[in-house]
């Protein structure tokens, strides 16, 4: 009897912690960032997008939380924009904005974040929505993916936009390099985990590769940063024990791709 | 039957002077006339009580007047009435016969049975008579009149074949030519179908200095029964590569009103555009609009022609041509804004898709901070806004961002100024947070460049929607237009996307135009001001939020890039050169006398009145010519020279200004020589020209068949040789019947009033 009422008492754990699970894929968790009414030129734009990787817990709000579109989110973001208003003339609103692509409300946002986007998946109408955004003048920057799985798991996502737009390495004379800060002297920017490991890389993305995806007039339309984490250099930007290097280099990556999606 | 009455010609009258022979002063004439007239009055009125009561009405008026009447004719005939007019010595005198004979007076429609060619009846008009009235009391030249002027032995030389009608020059060169010989008067036989336009004035002044009456003949019909003919087509000479040009075609028609035909514009074998059109009524002149694109960078003869109806008389003047230089000479644009905003993206992007414009551009990305992009080399605007006249006036027009006016010094704000007015570029100013008034450009010197008085204080800049619309001035323009046709174009701005802000850039100046508006939640607000100042051109286009006319549209849609494209191509198309070339006309019409006129200015864009202008001419055959242009006097900076392109074609003239070892520009012309082709142009007969050179001489305009009198009427003339004869007019026979006419006029009232 006592077995019977163990295994129920584990079933109903069981059926209790599937449906928690569940919850946190797909329902919002009832948190939402304070927002502001500020009207401004520049929005900074975080996709929204559908996970590909349930086991990877989907739709999560808060610091630090899972892997997913919201990674960092929203303390990278705002601390992205307050650099962004105090380093550069671009008027930022002080709050981020999700834009996500089940509407053309992403088409009032020319410029749009998307972080593990190994994990993103479109449909068919998400993918033509995302190729026209970028086709007519949208800019995309990529960030927060490691290693040779998670690029093949970006690129599947990637050619359902742009089936056959080439992928290439940017060169230091890239003009994305030097539209607002000369940066020739790259290198890899860690996420948070290089206070506890001292590693640079995560899984097997030792090298960080910057590279983009251009429309027919050579523009960078898609700006890729793989192998590294450029959104937890941000939001660990104030932390005294977070390198400072890999912060400022992530805040003049994010600079110069936002100073060129709006020149370019 | 007028001299019947009147004993004396028409012409007596018309040029005579009316004189009083008697002795007496006129003025006791006229108190006489007054002093008899009061009499009579007085004395009808005092006898009125007694008279029959009929008589006290109107009816006493009218018996006083006739008597007045009577009382004045018999008064002004004892002062013995007369007239004295000149009138030409018998056989001292000449008289000039001018006969048309180009092409156009081979149509047969003259005559009484209008199927005789007008050269045939004219000479069979001098034929029959008037040439032996002629010669009986003068000598008389005749003359060949086409594309020039030639004295012919005999009638029968005349032959109409003539490939163009210069009657203005043909009239210029027989006064000239007989300054010394005893000219009375000149008979002109023709159609009147000059084929450059008119009688200028220097033509008309040469003839009356001369007291020289022109007396014309016309022949052929006045209009055709069935004919449609191109009149006239306005195009812009020049314009640039691939740019959307617009021309204005004028034709009439007679015989096919209601019909439709269809306008085509050609270059060559190339058809750019067509349209049917509606033909209007008879002889009223229609205009139509086409727009068409220019196409690539060459010199293009483009032609518009109708296409012919069927039974019309003349297919041959449903064509015409005109000549386009397209340029493929990159246009330069500064754009200066002063902060990164989409906008400036999505306007370069739209620049970078036109091969004709270049937009070099500097952001102010931070406070310290410029990121210049479209430049030719590293060393341009390396040290920020231009601050010598030569570095800023190398560009063709400049646009002002969202950037306050306090960063530009002084100096630089009038340059902007001079930029615009001295150098005739254009400046178009854009809305944003740091522009216009909220830039403090309303309390700067360059205030009066822009097309709008700017609101008082800040505030204007607003991140709120707007959409826009066309004014009827921006339904037509060149800048706003996304369709040809003006309604529909109407009905595509009003489906644009909404803009993401707006500015109030206050109220248009006058003379400025509002070529598009703005409806915001409070208001409507002017969008798009555009107005000439000085030399140049200025615009505000109040907003920052155009770029989702690009995002929110379906991909590819042109919108957005076509319209910022004809914007950019209206700041800098029009922005002249160091030197700019013109002529009068470019289609030279059987006569290939040019004048070329050169303005010249330094790199200041200030006159150079003392640089060196040669002009290297290519014609058809290869051949060549160097002319050098000379000053002209009173206009710093400006040169002209006299030339002849001899034979038929197309001709290239380069254009350069140099002063020492410097080259200040070039520029270069093309035009065209065409032989007859004009005479297949207005073959109707031009009476109104044929009237107004009569009328303006002294002459008379003459149908044919009252050509019997020309010999004798011709001889009153005050050039030549003449005599001033006094005509006396007491024993006309109008003066007695009119005497007898009062007498017996007032008598016969009397007896039907029953008052004798």
């Amino acid at each position: 009897m006592k077995l019977l009422q163990a295994m129920m008492v584990a079933l109903i754990a069981a059926v209790f912690c599937t449906a928690l699970v569940a919850y946190q894929r797909t329902a919002d968790w009832g948190y939402q960032p304070e927002q502001s009414n500020v009207k401004a030129e520049f929005a900074w734009s975080r996709l929204s997008y559908t996970s590909n990787m349930e086991s990877r817990g989907y739709g999560g709000f808060g610091f630090g939380r899972g892997a997913t579109w919201a990674r960092d989110y929203p303390k990278a973001d705002r601390q992205f924009l307050i650099a962004l208003n105090r380093l550069t003339r671009v008027q930022g609103r002080p709050t981020e904005q999700v834009v996500n692509l089940d509407s053309d409300d992403i088409f009032n946002y020319p410029w749009v974040y998307a972080v593990q986007v190994q994990t993103w998946s479109f449909t068919d109408e998400e993918a033509k929505r995302l190729r026209e955004y970028l086709l007519k003048g949208g800019f995309l920057m990529v960030d927060d993916f490691h290693g040779t799985a998670d690029w093949e798991n970006f690129m599947n996502g990637m050619r359902q936009v742009f089936p056959d737009r080439p992928v290439e390495d940017l060169e230091n004379k890239d003009e994305i390099f030097h539209v607002l800060y000369d940066m020739d002297d790259r290198f890899q920017v860690p996420g948070e985990q290089y206070i506890r490991t001292g590693r640079t890389y995560e899984k097997d993305g030792y090298v960080a590769k910057w590279r983009a995806i251009r429309d027919d007039h050579g523009r960078i339309i898609v700006a890729i940063c793989h192998n590294m984490h450029l959104g937890d250099a941000w939001e660990w930007a104030d932390d005294p024990e977070y390198p400072e290097q890999f912060a400022s280099m992530a805040f003049r990556v994010g600079l110069n791709y936002i100073v060129y999606g709006m020149t370019h | 039957m007028f001299e019947f009455f009147f004993r004396y010609p028409i012409p007596v009258f018309t040029k005579g002077r009316f004189i009083l022979l008697g002795t007496w002063p006129g003025w006791v004439l006229l108190l006489l006339i007054v002093v008899a007239a009061s009499l009579l009055g007085w004395l009808i009125r005092s006898r009125l009580p007694e008279a029959a009561p009929r008589m006290r009405t109107w009816r006493a008026v009218v018996v006083w007047m006739l008597q007045s009447l009577f009382v004045t004719l018999v008064l002004l005939l004892l002062w013995q009435p007369a007239i004295t007019v000149a009138e030409l010595n018998s056989q001292q005198n000449m008289i000039a016969v001018l006969v048309d004979d180009s092409r156009s007076m081979a149509i047969a429609d003259s005559g009484s049975d209008r199927k005789t060619a007008r050269e045939a009846a004219a000479v069979k008009a001098l034929n029959d008579g008037i040439l032996a009235g002629l010669q009986r009391r003068f000598q008389t030249r005749v003359y060949r009149l086409d594309g020039g002027l030639s004295r012919i032995a005999k009638i029968e030389e005349v032959q109409p074949a003539g490939a163009a009608t210069h009657i203005n020059d043909g009239l210029k060169q027989l006064v000239a030519d007989t300054a010394d010989l005893p000219l009375g008067a000149i008979v002109l036989l023709s159609d009147g179908a000059e084929n450059r336009g008119g009688i200028d004035l220097d033509t008309i002044s040469a003839l009356r200095n001369r007291r020289l009456p022109v007396h014309t003949i016309g022949f052929g019909r006045e209009h055709a029964d069935h004919d449609v003919e191109m009149d006239d087509v306005s195009v812009a000479p020049r314009a640039m590569a691939d740019s959307r040009m617009k021309a204005t075609v004028n034709f009439h028609q007679h015989g096919y009103a209601g019909k439709t035909t269809v306008l085509a514009v050609r270059d060559g074998d190339k058809l750019l555009t067509s349209k049917e059109v509606t033909l209007g009524e008879d002889g009223t002149i229609q205009t139509e609009t086409v727009f068409f694109d220019a196409g690539a960078a060459s010199v293009k003869s483009i032609q518009f022609s109708l296409n012919p109806l069927g039974g019309e008389e003349n297919n041959v003047n449903n064509a015409t041509a005109r000549l386009v230089s397209v340029s493929g000479d990159k246009r330069r644009i500064l754009y200066v804004e002063g902060e990164p905003r989409w906008e400036y993206k999505f306007i370069r992007r739209a620049a970078e898709d036109d091969q004709e414009i270049q937009v070099v551009s500097m952001l102010r990305t931070t406070e310290n901070k410029i990121y210049r992009q479209g430049i030719s080399d590293p060393s341009e605007l390396a040290d920020g806004f231009p601050a010598k006249a030569e570095d800023l006036f190398r560009y063709d027009g400049i646009i002002i961002g969202s950037v306050e006016a306090g960063y530009f010094t002084p100096r630089q704000q009038e340059l902007l100024r001079e930029f615009v007015d001295q150098r005739g570029g254009g400046l178009l100013f854009l809305g944003g947070r740091f522009a216009l008034a909220d830039g403090g450009w309303g309390a700067s010197s360059v205030t009066e460049l822009l097309p709008t008085f700017l609101p008082n204080g800040k505030n204007t800049f607003h991140r709120d929607p707007a959409t826009a619309q066309l004014t009827p001035a921006g339904a037509e323009s060149a800048v706003t237009r996304l369709v040809d046709d003006p309604v529909k174009n109407i009905e595509r701005w009003k489906k644009l996307p909404y803009m993401m802000d707006y500015q109030d850039a206050g109220t248009p100046k006058p003379g400025a135009t509002v070529l598009a508006e703005m409806n915001t939640s409070r208001e409507r607000l002017p969008l798009l001001v555009t107005q000439n100042y000085g030399r140049g051109r200025t615009a505000v286009m109040a907003t920052s939020g155009t770029w989702r006319w690009q995002m929110s549209q379906a991909l590819g849609d042109p919108t957005h890039d076509m319209f910022w494209q004809q914007l950019l191509r209206w700041v800098a198309a029009d922005s002249p050169g160091r030197v700019v070339a013109s002529m009068p006309v470019q289609r030279l019409m059987d006569d290939g006398h040019v004048r070329l006129t050169a303005t010249v200015r330094d790199k200041e864009y200030v006159p150079a009145p003392d640089a060196r202008v040669v002009a290297h001419i290519i014609g058809p055959e290869s051949s060549s010519a160097l002319v050098d242009l000379i000053p002209v006097p009173d206009s710093a900076g400006t040169f002209q020279t006299e030339w002849t392109a001899d034979k038929p074609g197309q001709y290239v003239a380069e254009l350069t200004a140099g002063r020492g070892t410097d080259e200040l520009g070039r520029d270069v012309l093309t035009f065209e020589r065409t032989d007859a082709v004009a005479e297949n142009f207005h073959t109707e007969q031009n009476r109104e020209l044929l009237e107004k050179l009569s009328s303006q001489t002294g002459g008379r305009y003459w149908n044919t068949d009252e050509l019997n009198r020309l010999p004798n009427e011709i001889s009153y003339s005050e050039a030549g040789i003449s005599v001033r004869d006094t005509k006396e007019l007491w024993n006309m026979p109008i003066v007695f019947l009119l005497l007898l006419g009062l007498i017996s006029g007032e008598w016969l009232l009397r007896r039907k009033w029953g008052v004798i």
